[in-house]
């Protein structure tokens, strides 16, 4: 036994994981490469949080993409109806994926797992539906219609961080210190819930449902927990998602997405603290090299999904726990 | 009254399409308790499979019908032969089988992209023409969904309730185990039970797009719907979703009449959702949820 618990490790691991992409730019000086892990960090924040949920909390919710993107429309609402600045509509709109994820829960994580699944797949395709055909103009600019919510264009061109007026040419590396900042937070919550007391309770019910319950534990209260604190932090990285490329529409709701962010966690590791990372950075790597192969990502994808779950059930982090038993000796042998 | 009677035609052939659609879905969930992503890409590789017959190979219709009907059944045994066969012991097979069946989907869905373009073709597989009752119009097409749609479900359930194949299918989903010492071959017995909800999902994607049009993402739409009547009747209840898939699709257009299409589902989804607060097992559904 070392003299550290499970949540100090593993926010050393963080804090060096850390230095690591923030050294990155010392290196790298190609906006497009420097963009490309600006993007990694996006979907590698929303598949951490969808981790925890799936994961450890085992919420089986198919709805994460719409909690990104209610925090990207929030920016995005407020940035062109009111031309209020991305660093203040940032917090309201993890906010307001946190109220969303409560109402949400409240009425479906009562249900059981694939019931779960299904409410929260078919809620998101309603939203999108619904905003996709709003062709009522709630603004007029310049012969321009914007409806409430920006139909089938979305949202563009709103104000931005800041940073092209205060870097000048280099202000990417300015979006890429926040976008860090945003996965720094989302990780170091994902963090204390999956090692600290809450990671204990979604523990006791994974193994029994029923004795976890017979010893007073509310697995819907637990659930909606889980489910209100992942959707703020992917909220909050859908926020920073708006603010870094001026943009949210409903192409943010495409089931290729959510396949592809589902993608990441199966590649990593299910269940695992760090495999998500891994697996955002697999997956970026691969349809990066799928573009250049002649746009087959997701068939790529799809693939990559089925030989995992097939073949690697516990994902790169199993395969290397069952490699390299001394680097992850916290995990037990078998969930 | 005309609006009435014009209601109930839409929404009977709307609900029988949804049926379609929904009972294989809830015979696979009943069955072996997969819940299968992929359904909705099976609707579309018959739709496809069909078009393909009838407007490139110039087949008559009828065999055209029957070659879509049969893709989406081949489609659906190779999915259960290639990657769910190896995954049917596992102990989160519920949720994992969710995560493949998605990896199934996108990758059919991207195939069916590359190999025919995102043009919204026109599925040639349709009778034109309608009658009057009244002042109600009624297209051809209508009576043959209806017709096809009655046709098909009703062989299923004889199937299902008259044969010792069927017999051998609902055993396996009352309990897997004792099917199998009773001599089922439950592994068999999958394998006819994706094949037949891969062939009624074809037919509800030739039906759906001869309403509609052909594109790759055409699934997605009735497969939500699928899951939406299967969550409302209760998970594998195979007559339940029937009935409610007839009752939802008889609602969503009463709303899309009097509200605009664009309602016609969020109403139908939040009525679900009020239903399944009530009652957490669905209508139909006869496990206990537990509430802790």
């Amino acid at each position: 036994m070392s003299r550290f618990s499970d949540l100090q490790k593993n926010l050393f691991i963080l804090a060096g994981v850390l230095a690591v992409i923030a050294a990155l730019p010392l290196f790298i000086t190609q906006r497009y490469f420097l963009g490309e892990i600006v993007l990694f960090m996006i979907w590698a924040s929303v598949a951490v949080q969808w981790n925890v949920l799936l994961g450890h909390a085992g919420v089986f919710s198919l709805g994460q993409m719409l909690f990104f993107a209610i925090g990207a429309y929030t920016v995005g609402m407020m940035g062109v109806f009111f031309d209020i600045s991305p660093w203040l509509s940032m917090p309201v709109g993890a906010v307001v994926a946190a109220v969303a994820s409560f109402a949400i829960g409240l009425a479906c994580l009562r249900l059981d797992t694939a019931y779960v699944a299904l409410l929260t797949f078919a809620i998101v395709f309603m939203v999108s539906s619904l905003i996709s055909t709003d062709a009522e103009c709630f603004i007029t600019e310049g012969g321009l219609c914007t409806p409430l919510f920006g139909g089938g264009n979305g949202f563009s061109g709103f104000g931005d961080l800041g940073f092209r007026k205060l870097l000048k040419g280099k202000w990417i590396l300015g979006n890429y210190f926040v976008v860090l900042g945003v996965l720094a937070l989302s990780l170091m919550a994902s963090i204390v819930v999956i090692h600290g007391r809450l990671g204990l309770a979604f523990r006791s019910l994974g193994d029994s449902r029923v004795y976890a319950a017979a010893r007073g534990m509310n697995r819907t209260r637990f659930h909606i927990i889980a489910f209100v604190i992942t959707a703020f932090f992917t909220g909050l990285t859908g926020a920073v998602y708006a603010a870094h490329f001026r943009f949210a529409g409903p192409s943010l709701f495409e089931f290729s997405n959510l396949v592809f962010i589902l993608g990441m966690i199966v590649v990593g590791g299910l269940k695992s603290t760090w495999g998500p990372i891994f697996g955002a950075a697999l997956m970026m790597v691969l349809v990066e090299l799928a573009k250049s192969w002649g746009d087959i990502q997701n068939s790529l994808i799809g693939i990559v999904l089925i030989v995992f779950v097939l073949l690697l059930p516990k994902g790169v982090a199993g395969a290397s726990t069952k490699l390299f038993g001394f680097l992850k000796p916290k995990r037990k042998p078998s969930a | 009254m005309d609006a009435i009677l014009q209601i109930v035609i839409t929404g009977l052939t709307l609900g029988s399409m949804y049926a379609l659609g929904s009972v294989g879905l809830a015979l696979t969930y009943g069955t072996m308790g997969m819940f299968n992503m992929a359904h909705g890409v099976f609707m579309t590789i018959g739709a496809y499979a069909s078009y393909t017959a009838a407007t490139v190979w110039g087949l008559p219709l009828p065999v055209a019908i029957a070659f879509g009907i049969l893709a989406g059944g081949i489609v659906g045994a190779l999915m259960h032969l290639l990657v769910v066969r190896f995954m049917l012991s596992r102990d989160d097979f519920q949720t994992t089988i969710m995560v493949a069946t998605a990896g199934v989907a996108i990758l059919f869905q991207d195939l069916i992209l590359k190999q025919f373009g995102a043009y919204p073709f026109k599925q040639p597989v349709q009778i034109e023409g309608m009658f009057r009752i009244g002042n109600t119009v009624i297209a051809y097409q209508s009576i043959a969904i209806m017709a096809m749609a009655a046709v098909l479900i009703g062989a299923m359930a004889w199937l299902l309730t008259k044969t010792r194949f069927g017999l051998a299918i609902r055993a396996t989903a009352m309990n897997q185990n004792a099917a199998k010492l009773m001599g089922v071959k439950t592994e068999l017995t999958y394998l006819q039970v994706i094949l037949i909800a891969g062939t009624l999902a074809a037919a509800a994607g030739i039906l759906i797009s001869s309403l509609a049009s052909l594109s790759p993402g055409m699934g997605t739409n009735p497969l939500i719907r699928a899951f939406v009547i299967c969550v409302v009747a209760g998970l594998g209840s195979v007559t339940g979703a029937g009935l409610t898939a007839i009752a939802l699709g008889v609602m969503e257009a009463g709303i899309g009449y009097y509200f605009g299409a664009r309602y016609g589902f969020p109403v139908m989804l939040g009525l679900v959702i009020l239903v399944l607060i009530f009652r957490p097992a669905g209508l139909f559904g006869k496990q206990g949820v537990i509430r802790a």
